[in-house]
């Protein structure tokens, strides 16, 4: 007996060593310390073993098992990392993405909701208005003289009833003016619409920004300021931001607005982005009028209102040379933003 | 409107002055620079250079290989495809980095193998009006190696945008004016000659509303012909062909004081003028030989006989105008006022530089002097000989009155950035002056400052923005319906564009053919489309009363690029009359979706799957998660299996499939699924919940059953009958298999089987094995009895 175990376990251990998967190492296994197992019948002879002799053979004994199922653990731990290996070698994680559909917001989305963005920071409230317009909101309240070419059946879309498309998101300050009472604070994303040709920097139906601003001490400086921290917000800290003097029938003194940008492998140039000015006092007073009272007394009101083309931010801001891309839904437009 | 440099200059002394100066100071006048022309040659390296030699090129038969002496000592080999020149002459050569017009530099280069260092020149090609064809042949004696430059005149050509509000400098003189201003220094001396005037005895108005003030004078015995060198060469300088000295005169003038004239042949005149509104369809055949019918508020100037000779400040008529047999004439200089004239312009599609400016308003104290200054030039140009007076007619009308300057609400204003005495300088630099009671009287050619507020536009515009500081505040304001409504949109673009769609924006205008594609909300009927009276195109004609036009649109624009999968999204609004036009003009806001096509990019280890209704119903209950989105079989026209999209018990939206006659025309070559909600519903949909739920604290049981039933019964139907059992215990259901066999091997054609799981839980207890079947036998009784199904 004493004899036999370190045979029995010698001999498992080259068994187990010698098993090369689960299967040859679980019948080792079995054939070992299953229940006629080799050492299972060697366990079984200790009924015969002398009684002086048990206390050592019995060590003999569980040494061997010990021994035995560390082995079977070892090698057991060693065929899995094999096995994993194996597993993970079949995997070639350079072949290509199993694709998901990928979507995106169209360009003039990005770019207005990051005005929009701004301008909310800054305590402007969105604003709204209809696009089917009447002269009075489009033109008569805003100080646009009966005879303004802007007025022209060549240059604005009319309806048959006498309605038309409205030209710019101006009337939205109209409308705004008529409903509630200052101090407003508002911009107004929208479409507008000219009776354009479609070409290359032309659409009869754009998207403009419109923006008022009317308290009771309302000054350049706070147009000044305002417009300035817009754009360099808009366009990076270091912008640099001018206002040309300019006319427009609505606002007095009024200004077009350029910032100086570097296009890629450009010089540095002066690029109009926005309109702005001083509401002048003549809409107050149309405004008034139709509202019936003196909430926007020219006297002791004052205000500012601006205007910008989305379309061209989104040109001038991705090097978009032609506005019809804007409108064609090109996928292999739509992905690259 | 085009400047001459040249002819500013005369007015105002501009030594010293960059164009890049004029530029930005006429910017910041508000006068828009909208080009720069430089006229003459502008490079230095572009040089007299004589022909030495000239030899076949031996590799191009059109070519020649010259040798020009351009005064370096060495000649020089330059390759040349003119013809007209010969050994000898000097001609313009352009040497290596000489740069151009248009804005291309000469570099020494290699022609067919032959060496050519440098470029001889055409007219044309260094900025100098095209002559014949070839070089430019250069006189005799111009030294070798001189710039060309300078043996000819080079100016500056501005192309100036004028805003409405400032006819006044729409001239040289009136721009000199404005710059004199803002550079503060003096304008040249300019002297009109004194003029004689007499009340008109030949001269009529009969409308003094839109004529105030008309005088004439005739000028006898002129010779009509050429104008001398420097009056063609004014009028070419700004881009205007000469004509003959009478015409050329009038239009100098006009040019140098803002002033239209006109000059009639004083032959063709009965008797005297008369001033007076045009016979209703009285025929009219102007300069240009187009032929109008005059409406009765159109101005005309007639003589006594009734014949009219021209349409006042628009045009003269082609029978009275000045010819080469002219020799006496009658020069008009007149006061219009601009409504009218802008009226007959636009109704009669005419218009001229006299138009224009009359539109806008000319000096009404300038009639006369423009007159007088007409005159002395006829007589230099022309000879003859001028009555002695000019005849002259209503009077001139007063445009300006005083206005007041409120110190206080100037400085709220500028923000306190100008003392009033700058600011009341500027004033009078710009030619007001301060009356005794403190108002400031204006100009006649400043008729634009009518207001306090145009007083104080023009100190910030002199003063500039740049001067005034910068203030960063503002009022609290509240948010409003409009910004909730953004920021729902925008949840539901950025969902639908992580769901894998592209959004894209379309013309809100369209055709009428693309109505058919419209699936708007409610059926349209005759009358509920809104057309623009005038389209620029029949492509642009009608508001969209629907996306899906639009999408479709784009979904054929990209599958004619080869664009495979189509997942497209729009929102925004449309626009429709209600009630077959009863109820006009509605603007809605809604959400279009296009599916069609693999419904994700196909790989290498996944098969093509090719969207169907479910995907684009799927689509819409992630957009809205939490509504319970049903889709209710409804017919539409022009559509295949149309619904209604259901959220709970409201319709908010539709749903439908092009027909397949349609996807063909377009060329699609898989279905095309569209959608169409509506923004106002939806947004609601968006709000969220108000409580949270508690999580289950007892576990659920689940039964499956499978069910055959006709192959015609629709899902909803099963699903209305478990729906009304209203068992409380009963937690969710769900279909997770349909099995059918056109074979009939497995199932009858005509059947279909639908398995079903539903799952059971209370609330404050596991519940029994029992009471779960009590409760599922229930419901598999009432789907027997109600919808006629078999279990298996």
């Amino acid at each position: 007996m004493k004899d036999q175990i370190p045979a029995i376990e010698a001999d498992a251990l080259v068994r187990i060593s010698a098993a090369t998967d689960e299967r040859a190492l679980e019948d080792a296994r079995v054939a070992v310390l299953g229940k006629k197992g080799s050492l299972t019948l060697a366990a079984a002879g200790m009924k015969d073993v002398p009684k002086e002799e048990k206390g050592a053979v019995g060590q003999l004994l569980n040494a061997a098992r010990a021994s035995i199922t560390a082995a079977l653990e070892a090698k057991q731990s060693a065929l899995q990392e094999i096995a994993d290996r194996a597993a993970l070698a079949g995997i070639d994680t350079t072949l290509p993405a199993r694709e998901l559909a990928i979507g995106g917001l169209h360009p003039l989305t990005l770019i207005r909701d990051e005005a929009i963005a701004i301008l909310r920071r800054m305590g402007f409230a969105l604003a709204d208005g209809p696009e089917i317009e009447d002269e009075f909101h489009c033109f008569d309240a805003l100080n646009t003289p009966a005879d303004h070419p802007a007025r022209n059946e060549k240059d604005t879309f009319y309806f048959d009833s006498g309605k038309l498309l409205r030209t710019h998101t101006s009337s939205v300050q109209v409308r705004t003016m008529e409903s509630a009472k200052p101090p407003l604070r508002i911009i107004a994303p929208g479409s507008a619409y000219r009776r354009d040709e479609i070409d290359a920097t032309h659409l009869s139906v754009f998207n403009q920004l419109e923006g008022l601003y009317v308290a009771s001490d309302v000054s350049l400086p706070d147009l000044k300021g305002t417009l300035e921290y817009f754009l360099q917000e808009l366009f990076g800290p270091n912008t640099e931001v001018r206002f040309r003097p300019h006319f427009f029938p609505f606002t007095e003194p009024s200004f077009e607005i350029d910032v100086k940008l570097t296009v890629k492998g450009q010089e540095p140039r002066w690029i109009e982005v926005a309109g702005c000015g001083m509401v002048d006092p003549a809409v107050f007073e149309a405004i008034n009028k139709s509202r019936k009272d003196q909430a926007f007394d020219p006297e002791a009101t004052t205000g500012f209102a601006f205007g910008m083309g989305l379309d061209r931010l989104a040109m001038i801001r991705w090097g978009i040379r032609d506005i019809r891309l804007l409108i064609e839904n090109d996928v292999r437009f739509l992905k690259q933003f | 409107m085009n400047i001459s440099l040249n002819w500013l200059s005369t007015h105002l002394d501009l030594a010293g002055k960059s164009i890049r100066e004029i530029d930005d100071l006429l910017t910041f006048a508000g006068v828009e620079v909208e080009g720069i022309v430089p006229k003459g040659v502008s490079s230095e390296k572009i040089v007299v250079a004589q022909i030495k030699e000239a030899v076949q090129h031996p590799n191009a038969d059109r070519l020649k290989v010259t040798q020009v002496d351009a005064g370096e000592g060495a000649l020089r080999q330059i390759v040349c495809g003119a013809q007209n020149y010969k050994v000898g002459d000097k001609v313009p050569c352009a040497l290596p980095g000489a740069e151009l017009p248009g804005g291309f530099t000469i570099n020494e280069t290699v022609m067919r193998k032959v060496e050519s260092k440098g470029m001889l020149c055409a007219a044309s090609e260094i900025g100098l009006p095209a002559g014949e064809d070839g070089l430019l042949i250069l006189p005799a004696d111009a030294e070798i190696g001189r710039p060309v430059k300078q043996l000819f005149d080079s100016d500056v050509l501005l192309e100036l945008e004028v805003t409405p509000n400032r006819p006044d400098l729409l001239s040289h003189r009136g721009m000199a004016r404005e710059l004199a201003t803002l550079l503060k220094t003096p304008l040249k001396a300019f002297e009109i000659p004194s003029a004689k005037t007499t009340a008109a005895t030949s001269i009529q108005i009969d409308a003094p509303d839109a004529c105030p003030l008309y005088s004439a004078i005739r000028i006898s015995g002129v010779t009509v012909k050429e104008s001398p060198a420097w009056l063609k060469e004014r009028l070419e300088s700004i881009g205007l062909r000469p004509i003959n000295n009478i015409v050329d005169v009038t239009n100098f003038v006009l040019h140098e004081l803002g002033q239209p004239l006109h000059a009639f042949d004083a032959a063709k005149i009965g008797g005297g003028l008369v001033v007076r509104h045009a016979r209703d369809g009285e025929s009219f055949t102007a300069l240009d030989e187009s032929e109008h019918s005059l409406a009765g508020d159109d101005l005309v100037i007639s003589d006594t006989t009734g014949a009219t000779l021209a349409l006042a400040g628009v045009m003269g008529g082609l029978a009275s105008g000045v010819t080469v047999t002219t020799t006496d004439i009658v020069l008009e200089s007149a006061y219009f006022t601009s409504q009218g004239i802008r009226r007959t312009s636009r109704r009669t599609a005419l218009s001229s530089d006299s138009s224009y400016r009359f539109e806008r308003g000319v000096d009404p104290e300038g009639v006369i002097s423009a007159a007088a200054l007409t005159v002395k030039l006829i007589l230099e140009t022309a000879g003859g000989s001028a009555d002695a007076a000019i005849q002259l007619a209503g009077e001139a009308p007063v445009i300006t009155k005083p206005v007041a300057l409120d110190a206080a609400k100037l400085d709220q204003l500028m923000g306190g950035s100008i003392a009033l005495a700058d600011a009341e300088q500027i004033l009078t630099r710009l030619g007001l002056s301060k009356r005794s009671d403190g108002a400031w009287e204006i100009p006649s050619f400043r008729a634009d400052l009518q207001r306090h507020i145009d007083l104080v536009e023009e100190i910030a515009r002199v003063h500039g923005l740049a001067n005034v500081p910068s203030r960063m505040l503002g009022t609290f304001v509240p948010a409003s319906a409009i910004d909730g409504a953004y920021d729902a949109d925008m949840i539901l673009r950025r969902r639908l564009a992580a769901l894998g769609l592209y959004e894209c924006q379309t013309i809100k205008l369209i055709s009428d053919a693309q109505v058919a594609d419209a699936l708007p909300l409610r059926p349209l009927q005759d009358g509920d489309t809104i057309r623009v009276k005038l389209p620029l195109s029949e492509d642009h004609a009608v508001m969209r009363p629907s996306m899906i036009p639009g999408l479709v649109a784009s979904a054929v624009r990209n599958v004619r690029q080869q664009a495979k999968s189509l997942r497209l999204f729009e929102m925004g609004r449309v626009f429709r009359n209600a009630g077959g036009g009863k109820s006009k003009d509605q603007e809605s806001e809604t959400l279009g979706i296009l599916l069609s096509g693999p419904t994700r990019p196909v790989g290498w280890d996944q098969a093509e799957q090719i969207a169907d209704p479910f995907d684009l119903k799927g689509l819409v209950a992630a957009l809205i998660p939490g509504a319970s989105i049903r889709f209710s079989p409804k017919d539409r026209e022009g559509f295949a299996i149309a619904c209604d999209i259901r959220a709970g018990d409201q319709s908010i939206g539709v749903f439908a499939r092009l027909l397949p006659s349609r996807e063909r025309e377009l060329d699609f070559n898989t279905p095309v699924f569209v959608a169409e909600l509506d923004l106002g519903k939806v947004r609601k949909l968006l709000k969220g919940i108000e409580h949270v739920a508690e999580l289950p604290q007892f576990p659920g049981s689940s039964r499956d059953a499978a069910m055959e039933v006709a192959s015609t019964l629709p899902n909803s139907e099963i699903e209305g009958v478990i729906t009304k059992c209203a068992e409380t215990l009963l937690v969710d259901f769900e279909c997770f298999d349909v099995f059918s066999d056109p074979s009939s091997a497995k199932l009858a054609a005509d059947r279909k089987s639908l398995a079903y799981r539903f799952h059971y839980r209370a609330s404050d207890r596991t519940l029994k094995a029992e009471e779960v079947e009590t409760v599922h036998k229930r419901i598999l009784k009432a789907l027997t009895e109600k919808a006629g199904v078999h279990f298996r």
